[in-house]
């Protein structure tokens, strides 16, 4: 801790994003970085808490106070050190977490400014490359192999942490690269794709072996290991089913965001297969995070408007009163891409997709709903409210979630993991699974 | 103090003097280098013969490895002896794979205690070198079981390696000798706490309480004969060992230990008992006055995985009754009063938020050791009074005027905190704004420190004068004496209460502050239980528990902490951080720092202005507290929480909340009943022998004059019996009339004779009291307005300013009025003065100590270690033998002639008073010949105090300058 009034003098300070009229024309990062000093002054603002809510908030239990000393100092390889040992993966949170960490950051309890702790893992981690505190070491084999089925980053931390034990680890995933949804589903303007492969690189030095393009028949596992981690996320997205569902021009969300990520890495799309939101009038149906990243993906496609509608009320502005510090707030948030432009509504049910006559979506019509709260003090009832109106567009994205996967219970030898086991998460819950999955095979194969 | 040790073979035949005796090594201080010992290990000279022991066992045999290693370690020690080796070094360094190392302590003290038992001891020392000392308390184990001296080869290592890096920016020798002159500091702290002033009596002393180790082991390496509680035995210790041993050369290696949260909670750290989900639990509980929410607290509290408290081991016996017909929330809430935290310590608001809240539910809130503004005495809001009724009177007397004393319904002497035991407060001189240093007397920025010791108590009969003293200032008010737990706390506690204290505070070591120093967090004090069963059976054998009242507190924060407490027979509880938290603390443990975020513990405005916390918070916090104890009652079959105080025999032990470690427990002691028809809790009251004091004949004998500010005159024969005399009659004038008291002159009283002790003290303004003849000890203590003058009878034969005319520790914490002594007085004069003006003709040791206002002169010779720890106020002492430089503590002071016009006029008043008061004749004697004498007086001024005159000075000028340019 550096200044124990720093909190008090130096202000928080954001890197901030790209101007808008800017980053709309392309794909790159939007968020920006701070030079050596200020994010160094950044990390001095931490009061090295006797209780720190932020460790306690993040799943990984990074252990914020600790590096945020050392980046204050300056030891930029100590907080590499610090953070590497409870994150395995500190270059993806630090670019796509939601940052529960700050959200119960004590500072942001008592002067609504949280210590700027993602962007501070963040730029640990790319000093870590930058200056190769992060160099790729070979481990005592003990001779035991574990498959880990599914790139995403839940298998590829307990990759990670397996191979550090000493077991050969193999990872298997159906796509072409590695990555999961990261690579796959988040946009390349919140996490460019370089990101993942020096990563996937830096496994591959490690000794890890993967096995891309492979789809793995979890009834039929293939032989020759001693454990698996099952780590296969969610892949059955939540569907809509009202009339007018197989009309042209309704997508899933990764449909169009994955394929986007795909082209950007040089893959090709032929006229037919191309999900493109280029001059349509885009109507995105969900609003959380995925729905999102489909309106910054629409932006950078030029769709002619984007209109985002969400079944739930409009949450509060700032401040929640049923969900206080240090929990995380169910308040209104918008992010870069609604920053870019977008309608958004609330309390609106979808009734059906009307037809243009020539079998494409031409709107949706929708109504209005209100949210009872239940007399059993459960959860509030949704009543219609005969409110009706159309929605016009050519082109409708749902983004409502994805399913959590029906997996026969895993046992002996076998590991769920990450999303696949959870259902539709967080990176940093994902991460966090892995480490813990690879705990569990290790004592399960130790005295093997 | 000193640290300063001369090791080696003691001569066998000390009563024959000759030069063997001389063959020892003298250590500045008992850590030592890797070269220092490498010297001690080469001395090649006649008599001196080293060797080294390895501390070693096999960790592949277990527990049967460590005591065959032992065994052998003390017999290998005792051949050394008989080889005539003066130096053993006992060492780790050998470790590796198969050698782990014995635990330093248990090896030392075990070879210690053998060698004492084959009288073998004193022909050597013991040296121990090994990789495990790191903190201030490892070496002071070491000391205290054995050792002669130590070298923490690793924290030299360790301080090396950050020297190489560059994290520490000086030189290894440096940086070494700043880590060496830390332990060092430590090791004088915790020697002074344990009133030990010389390492060489601390060496062997074992002065230390162990908690969880059994009887066996203690017996056998410790050489102590019994345990509180039992618990491990060297099986658990060499289970410990071996696995720690075995992570070191696990495979992979991390570069980085773990970080086990010691200080701040970690997930994967140690247990702290104060968990993030609690505090928010209890936060959003109380602010939202969710009793639901409330028990979702106590049951995150209740049902912590692994036990932290003695107290989490307990169930009790349960035989339901009707809730209705338990005694209401009402009756129970005012049981648990608020813990003392100084208003100081604690910003304004928190503190006012506090005592609104315990007023408002009728019980009772701490003034802390620091006093109070008397704004608050009297003031209110939304008609609830903002006065605490517990007024804390500690070492420091901070802050402790009548007029404070007679706005309390309880006063609590505070003897020691349980975080802290044998330290006194401090308070920094940042913290110390303009209303702090008013309601303590003292000034703005300058740093506040309590003595260790009250020095008006070194025994029980002292404390028994000042429970005493202050009964009669408040005959109203209840005396609580505040202790800490630690063993041998019964018998303390049996004495203070035949001292008649009306409630007996067992202070226990889990209620820490973030300010206390971090050796004292985890080291000092021991659980509220022992203590406290202790206590409980130590008073019932005595006949004395149904006289008294039983307080404790340590973290107590849920219904089955006060019903266990209450079993173990406590009859109210205290609270302290868990107010804090209500109130907002987020545990950010900066208290010290006076940075608190949440605008409590700090007194800068900006982050005052940060605070959050209401008092409805906290009387919804008390009120769930006692509506979950009157559950528990009605669990347990009670109607009255009165019937339940000191039934250790409904609580019975769940062993199933027993690991490996925690399995040795024995509770048996702590449950132990004591077999006698005597009360086993409060059902009488103390006599205090108030009834016939001299001050009843003063206050009838006043009445007219004090109702309406008429002058009057008395004369009275007083002997060593009538103790305390005005107390009691300043108390009721200063009930009427606040701290302004009475027009100066006002009661004059004259007494002839010997007056007992305590004369004069808390002497209201307005009260002048002539003594002629003698007085004993603490005349004047607290003073508060009066004017004393005591001086020989008129036709004495013999020199006044020759002889002692008045005992010792004059002036004790006295804030305003004036002492005239026509003759010399005893040690420890003015000590804790902070505002009283006094003449006398000579002093004992230690005068002026502690002292942060007012004067003092002296008309002669002063004694030893004169103004120690002076911080403010000045003192002019005729310096006749033209020595006093030699007898001052120049710590913090200067001396200097009497230069300034204002201060010779001063000192000239003051002296022509004493005059006039006393009739002295020395006083007489000087003033025939002043600007002679004059110049043979010294001033001393404390260093801090003459920058505050100094910017007062040039505050005036600057004023003056002002006014010129605005009259143009
Ligand atoms: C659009 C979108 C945006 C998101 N944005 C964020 C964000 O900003 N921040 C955040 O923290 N989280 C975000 N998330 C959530 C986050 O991406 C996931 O929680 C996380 O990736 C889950 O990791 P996983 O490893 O469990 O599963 P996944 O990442 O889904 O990985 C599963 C992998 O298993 C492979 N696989 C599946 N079945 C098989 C099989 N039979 N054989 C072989 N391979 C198989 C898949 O190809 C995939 O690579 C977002 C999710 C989406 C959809
Ligand atoms: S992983 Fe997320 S929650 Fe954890 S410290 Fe990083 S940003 Fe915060
Ligand atoms: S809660 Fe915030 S201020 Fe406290 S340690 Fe964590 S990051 Fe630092």
């Amino acid at each position: 801790m550096g200044d124990p009034k720093a909190f008090l003098t130096v202000p928080r300070q954001e890197a901030g994003h790209r101007p808008v009229y800017e980053r709309v024309c392309d794909f790159s990062e939007v968020e920006q970085v701070l030079n050596e000093g200020e994010r160094r002054l950044q990390a001095s603002r931490c009061m090295d808490c006797g209780v720190p809510f932020c460790h306690w908030a993040c799943p990984l239990g990074n252990k914020a106070p600790e590096w945020q000393d050392a980046i204050y100092h300056g030891d930029w390889e100590l907080a590499f050190k610090l953070l590497s040992g409870t994150n395995d993966f500190p270059e993806f949170t630090g670019r796509i977490c939601p940052a529960l960490c700050e959200k119960s950051c004590v500072l942001n309890h008592c002067i609504d400014a949280p210590v700027t702790i993602r962007e501070d893992e963040c730029s640990v981690m790319e000093k870590a490359f930058a200056e190769g505190y992060i160099k790729p070491k070979q481990y005592e084999r003990n001779g035991k192999k574990v498959a880990v089925i599914g790139a995403g980053p839940a298998g590829l931390s307990a990759a990670t942490r397996l191979n550090c034990l000493g077991y050969e680890v193999s990872v298997y995933d159906k796509m072409q690269k590695a990555g999961g949804l990261v690579r796959y589903g988040i946009p390349n303007f919140k996490l460019d794709k370089y990101i993942i492969n020096r990563r996937v690189d830096f496994m591959t030095q490690e000794g890890i072996n993967f096995i891309c393009g492979t789809k793995i028949d979890l009834e039929k596992l293939p032989e020759g290991y001693d454990a698996y981690v099952v780590a296969t996320g969610t892949p059955q997205a939540r569907d809509l089913d009202i009339p007018g569902r197989d009309l042209k021009g309704i997508h899933f969300a990764l449909e169009m965001l994955s394929q986007q990520n795909r082209i950007l890495e040089g893959e090709k799309f032929s006229q037919k297969e191309t999900v493109s939101a280029k001059g349509k009038k885009v109507l995105v149906i969900g609003g959380g995070d995925t729905g999102s990243d489909c309106i910054g993906t629409c932006h950078r496609q030029e769709s002619l408007d984007v209109t985002q509608i969400e079944i739930m009320p409009q949450p509060p502005k700032d401040f929640n009163p049923a969900t206080p510090w240090p929990y995380w707030p169910q308040v209104l948030r918008t992010s870069t891409s609604h920053e870019e432009g977008c309608t958004r509504r609330w309390s609106l049910t979808s009734n059906k997709f009307l037809d243009d006559g020539k079998g494409n979506v031409r709107g949706v019509e929708v109504e209005r709903v209100e949210w009872v709260p239940s007399p059993d003090g459960g959860r509030p009832q949704m009543v219609k409210t005969g409110e009706k109106e159309v929605i016009e567009c050519d082109m409708v994205l749902l983004a409502m979630g994805f399913l959590k996967p029906q997996h026969p219970e895993a046992g002996g030898n076998v590991f769920l993991c990450g999303d696949a086991k959870t259902g539709a998460s967080l990176v940093v819950r994902a991460i966090a699974s892995g480490r813990q999955t690879a705990a569990e095979v290790d004592s399960y194969l130790k005295d093997k | 103090m000193s640290l300063t040790e001369y090791i080696g073979a003691v001569g066998m035949n000390i009563l024959t003097p000759d030069s063997s005796h001389c063959k020892m090594v003298r250590l500045p201080q008992p850590v030592i280098t890797n070269t220092e010992l490498d010297t001690l290990c080469n001395i090649r000279y006649k008599g001196f013969y080293t060797e080294k022991l390895p501390m070693l066992f096999d960790p592949s045999k277990g527990e049967q490895g460590l005591s065959d290693a032992l065994e052998e370690l003390c017999r290998e020690a005792e051949r050394s002896v008989d080889k005539g080796i003066n130096y053993i070094i006992l060492t780790d360094r050998g470790l590796d794979k198969d050698h782990a190392a014995i635990p330093s302590l248990l090896a030392v003290s075990a070879i210690h205690h053998y060698l004492v038992s084959i009288k073998k001891r004193v022909q050597t020392a013991l040296i121990v070198e090994s990789g495990e000392i790191r903190e201030v308390m490892h070496t002071a184990l070491l000391l205290g079981y054995g050792a002669s001296a130590v070298n923490p080869y690793m924290a030299f290592a360790v301080i090396k390696e950050q020297v190489d890096k560059g994290t520490l920016q000086m030189d290894e020798v440096t940086a070494r000798h700043n880590y060496i002159k830390a332990v060092d500091k430590g090791l004088l702290k915790i020697l002074s706490k344990m009133g030990i002033s010389t390492i060489r009596s601390y060496r062997g002393a074992k002065i230390f309480e162990s908690v969880g180790l059994s009887g066996e082991l203690l017996a056998k390496y410790f050489g102590t004969v019994s345990s509180s509680v039992e618990g491990i035995t060297l099986k658990t210790i060499a289970r410990d060992a071996i696995r720690l041993h075995s992570q070191a050369f696990a495979q992979p290696q991390t570069d980085l230990l773990p970080m086990v949260g010691q200080y701040a909670f970690r997930k994967d750290g140690i247990l702290h008992a104060w968990t993030p989900e609690a505090i928010a639990t209890l936060q959003i509980a109380t602010r939202e006055g969710s009793y639901a929410k409330f028990k979702d607290f106590t049951s995150i509290v209740d049902s912590r995985k692994e036990p932290l408290f003695l107290r989490d081991f307990f169930t009790f016996k349960q035989n339901p009754i009707p809730i209705e017909e338990v005694e209401p929330e009402e009756e129970i809430v005012k049981r648990f009063v608020g813990g003392a935290m100084s208003f100081g310590a604690l910003s304004d608001e928190a503190h006012e938020t506090i005592a609104l809240a315990l007023n408002k539910l009728g019980s009772r809130s701490n003034t802390g050791e620091g006093g109070e503004d008397n704004a608050r005495f009297h003031g209110t809001k939304d008609g609830v009074s903002l006065n605490s009724k517990v007024k804390q009177v500690a070492s420091g007397r901070f802050g402790v005027t009548t007029e404070y004393l007679v706005n309390a319904s309880e006063i609590q002497i505070k003897v020691a905190q349980g975080a802290k035991p044998g330290e006194g407060g401090q308070l920094p001189g940042y913290k110390v704004n303009e209303i702090i240093a008013r309601t303590r007397h003292s000034i703005p920025g300058i740093s506040l420190i309590s003595p260790p010791p009250h020095h008006d108590i070194y025994s029980i009969e002292d404390l028994a004068q000042l429970i005493f003293d202050l009964k009669n200032v408040n005959p109203q008010a209840k005396i609580s004496v505040k202790l800490v737990a630690e063993s041998g706390v019964g018998t303390i506690a049996a004495g203070v209460a035949k001292a008649k204290a009306d409630l007996i505070i067992i202070s226990g070591a889990e209620g820490g502050t973030g300010a206390s120093p971090i050796s004292s967090i985890r080291y000092a004090g021991v659980s509220p239980e022992i203590g406290l069963a202790e206590t409980q059976q130590t008073l019932i054998m005595n006949n004395l528990r149904g006289a008294v009242e039983l307080q404790t507190d340590g973290q107590l924060k849920t219904g089955k902490d006060i019903i266990s407490m209450a079993l173990l027979g406590a009859g109210e509880f205290a609270f302290g951080t868990a107010q804090l938290i209500v109130l907002g603390c987020v545990l950010m443990r900066k208290c010290h720092s006076n940075n608190c975020p949440m605008g409590i513990a700090t007194q800068d405005p900006e982050l005052r202005a940060r605070f959050r916390g209401k008092a409805d918070y906290l009387v919804n916090f008390y009120t769930f507290l006692a509506r979950e104890v009157r559950e528990y009652l009605a669990q347990m079959g009670f109607r009255r929480f009165q019937d339940i105080i000191g039934r250790s025999d409904l609580i019975s032990i769940d062993t199933s909340k027993m690991d490996e470690k925690t399995s040795g427990l024995d509770f048996s002691k702590l449950l132990h009943r004591v077999d006698s028809p005597a009360a086993i809790s409060k059902c009488r009251d103390q006599k205090h022998n108030i009834f016939t004091v001299l001050d009843r004949e003063l206050i009838e004998a006043t009445r007219y004059a004090v109702e309406n500010k008429q002058p009057v005159s008395l004369s009275y024969e007083i002997v060593n019996t009538n103790r305390t005399t005005g107390a009691m009659l300043s108390g009721h004038i200063t009930s009427k009339y606040g701290s302004e008291g009475l027009p100066d002159g006002t009661v004059n009283v004259t007494f002839k004779g010997s007056a007992g002790q305590s004369f004069g003290a808390f002497l209201a303004k307005g009260v002048e009291f002539r003594l002629e003849g003698e007085a004993n000890d603490y005349i004047g203590k607290s003073l508060s307005g009066g004017i004393i003058s005591v001086f020989p009878p008129a036709r004495s034969p013999f020199e006044a300013s020759e002889n002692t005319i008045a005992g010792n520790t004059i002036l004790y914490g006295a804030t305003s009025g004036k002492i005239f002594i026509c003759g010399k007085a005893g040690e420890r004069f003015a000590v804790r003065n902070s505002g009283a003006i006094a003449v006398v003709e000579g002093t004992s040791d230690h005068c002026c100590e502690y002292m942060t206002g007012g004067r003092v002169v002296v008309l002669g010779e002063t004694g030893r270690n004169f103004a120690a720890g002076m911080s403010g106020g000045l003192a002019y002492v005729w310096d006749k033998n033209r020595n006093f430089d030699y007898y001052c503590n120049m710590d913090m002071i200067e001396l200097s002639l009497i230069e300034e016009k204002a201060r010779k006029e001063e000192l000239k008043a003051l002296v022509e008073e004493h005059y006039r008061r006393t009739g002295s004749k020395l006083a007489a004697r000087m003033l025939a010949d002043w600007n002679h004498y004059l110049e043979e007086f010294i001033q001393v001024t404390p260093i801090e105090y003459k920058k505050v005159l100094q910017e007062e000075a040039i505050r005036k000028i600057q004023q003056k300058i002002d006014n010129v340019q605005r009259d143009y």
